[in-house]
């Protein structure tokens, strides 16, 4: 049922809750009908036996009503249906008016002093099924002898009035059920018809048009809640589409250089012979290039595998000063070479996994380095808050403007075109980042001067029972 | 001794037999995972270096096959970047796995360490020419002159000679003296290495730290090749 269509529920509801309606009410005028026709034929015949037990009582005798037979007839003469038969008291007929030849059945006889009621009426049938009303009673003559007044009605009119009625019902009803059946269907349809043109729109909105929205003008208010969410979703998607598509042409173009360096480098040396020097040196230049080929690929899919949500961290406690220390300690050499000191402070410890803990501070040194002029300090801190811990890295620089902070930590994003060159920074070291700090459920916010600080912080969430946040989806 | 390498791609299979043949072992290569168990469970091999992604049978049916007779160890090369893949194959009893590019100076160190027997020995003295290392008292001579070393220092150059002939890659060395066991993207090793090479060589005409271009460093009495 779940599948099948809602207008063809919709309408096959209608019309059962009407079909019910109707039964109910032509049930009840039916009943209600038929027992006033009842009550009202028992009425007559009832009447009629009282009447003729009254008329019988001023004849003298058994031969005295014979006599009278016509003005006893004339009490139900003007009805075809009847029929009265009057016997003495030894069984002999003395009138018998019957003309629609009512088979007329032995009865009980009320006494004669006795009330006639309804309750005295019997029921039987004729050959046809017709049923037959009967009262049968005793009567006192003026001499005191006994007659039995018998009255008898057959009620075929009244069964057939009554089937016809049945009929008329059943018609009526029927009826009502497919007036409400077309009624019902064209209701819902004309209801449903928002859902159609919203499938219509839908039908057009593919991967190569998901700038197309849902019109929420024509929708009803019942579904404009859901074109609103279903724009938005198709926002998203949009927007996801668009990242995606960005994303591979920027790693087509990473990848394109070093190709480009390696195919280039090897047709040139292979134009005329060369020393030995010279192609080891080619050979060590080629390994360069797929050095930074394999980087790439590795970066790209370590940032595809953060999204999973079934990454598992091994998430440990960890002292800071310990961390940073040998964080510091790595970059020594670097940092010393290049006129920079590290200055580490900190305090505490931190629940994350070892080796992107080491990672992100790693891609963040390794760029805070980039950066640094020459006899400048860089300011590594750890320090555990209440409710979190921050590990911030700080260094004097030329700064980094409000338009690329927005969008330092996206992926393949340069800050500095003209260093594109460079095989060290592929873009992806920030986006490295915040795929990590997305991982431990905590944040990473940058803040800069122009020609003044930088300064990355990345937040850890303070305890390890934490529910780890699946990365939004992008 | 002998290896044997089961890998489809014919160029990669190339490569690493001739890789492996110039650096000492005998090596036989299968192209596809019948041929390769096949050869496996016949020959005794010391060590087998088996790609995952096979026609035919795949790595994994070749190794359970394999398991079933045989405790040969099992280097994995795999293009799978995937934490579970990698816990299958070491579950499976595969011995060590390397993902998809690799570094050729990676496998053979990894070979190089599955196929040694126990624990590496610590040398307590290590001579290299006129070069001293004594790991104990921590202490470094060259033609018998005192050289000192940072701690860092004294970790590489013992690592470097520890493994004396042998080319180790920058990720190798970060891994081993730092223990930033990921491609950090940055010229730590080269800085450390020029600084080493400033107290171990400078001034003598023999030097004992070369450069291997675009692949590593090595420590030896001669230039490598």
């Amino acid at each position: 049922m779940s599948s099948s269509s809602l207008s063809t529920r919709l309408t096959a509801t209608f019309i059962a809750i009407t079909a019910l309606c109707f039964a109910v009410v032509g049930f009840l005028l039916y009943d209600a009908l038929a027992s006033r026709l009842i009550a009202q034929d028992d009425t007559n015949i009832v009447l009629a036996a009282r009447h003729l037990r009254r008329l019988v009582a001023e004849v003298k005798s058994d031969a005295d009503v014979i006599q009278h037979r016509d003005r006893l007839v004339a009490i139900v003469l003007g009805d075809p249906a009847i029929a009265l038969r009057i016997s003495d008291a030894g069984g002999h007929v003395l009138i018998d008016y019957n003309p629609s030849g009512i088979p007329l059945e032995p009865m009980a006889a009320t006494e004669a002093n006795e009330r006639i009621t309804q309750q005295n009426v019997q029921v039987w049938r004729d050959l046809n099924h017709a049923p037959i009303d009967g009262v049968a009673t005793q009567a006192s003559l003026a001499d005191g002898s006994h007659v039995v007044i018998t009255v008898a009605r057959s009620l075929a009119d009244r069964a057939s009035l009554l089937s016809r009625l049945r009929r008329d019902i059943a018609v009526i009803v029927l009826a009502g059920m497919l007036l409400v059946a077309l009624l019902s269907f064209l209701l819902v349809r004309r209801a449903l018809r928002p859902l159609r043109t919203m499938a219509a729109q839908a039908k057009v909105i593919t991967a190569h048009r998901l700038d197309a929205r849902m019109s929420l003008e024509q929708a009803p208010i019942e579904l404009q809640q859901l074109t609103s969410s279903l724009n938005d979703m198709l926002e998203r998607l949009e927007q996801g589409f668009a990242r995606v598509w960005q994303f591979t042409v920027d790693l087509a173009h990473d990848l394109r250089t070093p190709l480009s360096n390696l195919r280039g480098t090897n047709e040139v040396a292979l134009t005329r012979p060369r020393s030995v020097a010279e192609y080891e040196s080619l050979l060590g230049s080629n390994i360069e290039e797929c050095e930074r080929v394999s980087r790439t690929i590795e970066s790209v899919l370590f940032l595809a595998r953060a999204e999973n949500p079934q990454f598992a961290l091994n998430l440990v406690e960890m002292d800071l000063a310990e961390q940073l220390g040998a964080m510091a300690d790595y970059f020594e050499g670097p940092s010393s070479e290049a006129g920079i000191s590290i200055d580490v402070s900190a305090k505490g410890s931190v629940f994350a996994d070892r080796e992107l803990f080491r990672r992100a501070v790693n891609n963040l040194l390794a760029n805070a380095i980039r950066y640094t002029p020459q006899g400048k300090t860089i300011f590594l801190r750890g320090l555990a808050h209440a409710d979190e811990v921050v590990v911030s890295v700080e260094n004097p620089g030329k700064g980094i403007d409000d338009e690329q902070l927005e969008r330092i930590f996206e992926r393949f994003f340069r800050g500095d075109r003209s260093r594109s060159d460079s095989a060290n920074s592929a873009g992806l070291g920030l986006a490295i980042v915040k795929s990590i700090m997305d991982l431990h459920g905590g944040s990473v916010t940058v803040q800069s001067q122009v020609a003044g600080l930088t300064r990355f912080d990345l937040r850890f969430p303070r305890t390890p029972g934490f529910d780890a946040q699946p990365p939004p989806i992008d | 001794m002998r290896l044997l390498v089961i890998e489809d791609e014919r160029k990669a299979g190339e490569y690493l037999k001739k890789g492996l043949e110039e650096s000492g072992f005998t090596v036989d290569v299968a192209y596809n995972g019948i041929d390769g168990l096949h050869l496996a469970l016949e020959d005794d091999y010391e060590l087998i270096v088996l790609d995952v992604m096979l026609p035919g049978i795949d790595g994994w049916t070749v190794l359970a096959r394999l398991r079933a007779k045989k405790e040969t160890p099992v280097l994995f090369l795999t293009a799978l970047d995937d934490l579970e893949e990698r816990v299958r194959g070491l579950e499976s009893g595969g011995d060590d796995y390397l993902v998809k590019p690799f570094a050729f100076v990676e496998l053979l160190a990894r070979v190089r360490t599955l196929l040694r027997r126990g624990p590496p020995r610590d040398v307590e003295h290590v001579h290299i020419g006129d070069l001293e290392i004594d790991a104990i008292r921590r202490r470094v001579r060259r033609a018998g002159q005192k050289i000192d070393l940072t701690p860092r220092e004294f970790s590489l150059l013992q690592l470097l000679a520890r493994r004396r002939g042998e080319v180790l890659s920058r990720t190798q060395i970060a891994s081993y003296v730092w223990d930033m066991n990921f491609d950090s993207d940055t010229n730590v090793v080269e800085v450390a290495i020029r600084r080493l090479r400033v107290k171990i060589d400078d001034g003598h005409d023999t030097k004992l730290i070369h450069t291997v271009r675009g692949v590593g460093y090595v420590l030896d009495l001669e230039e490598p090749g």
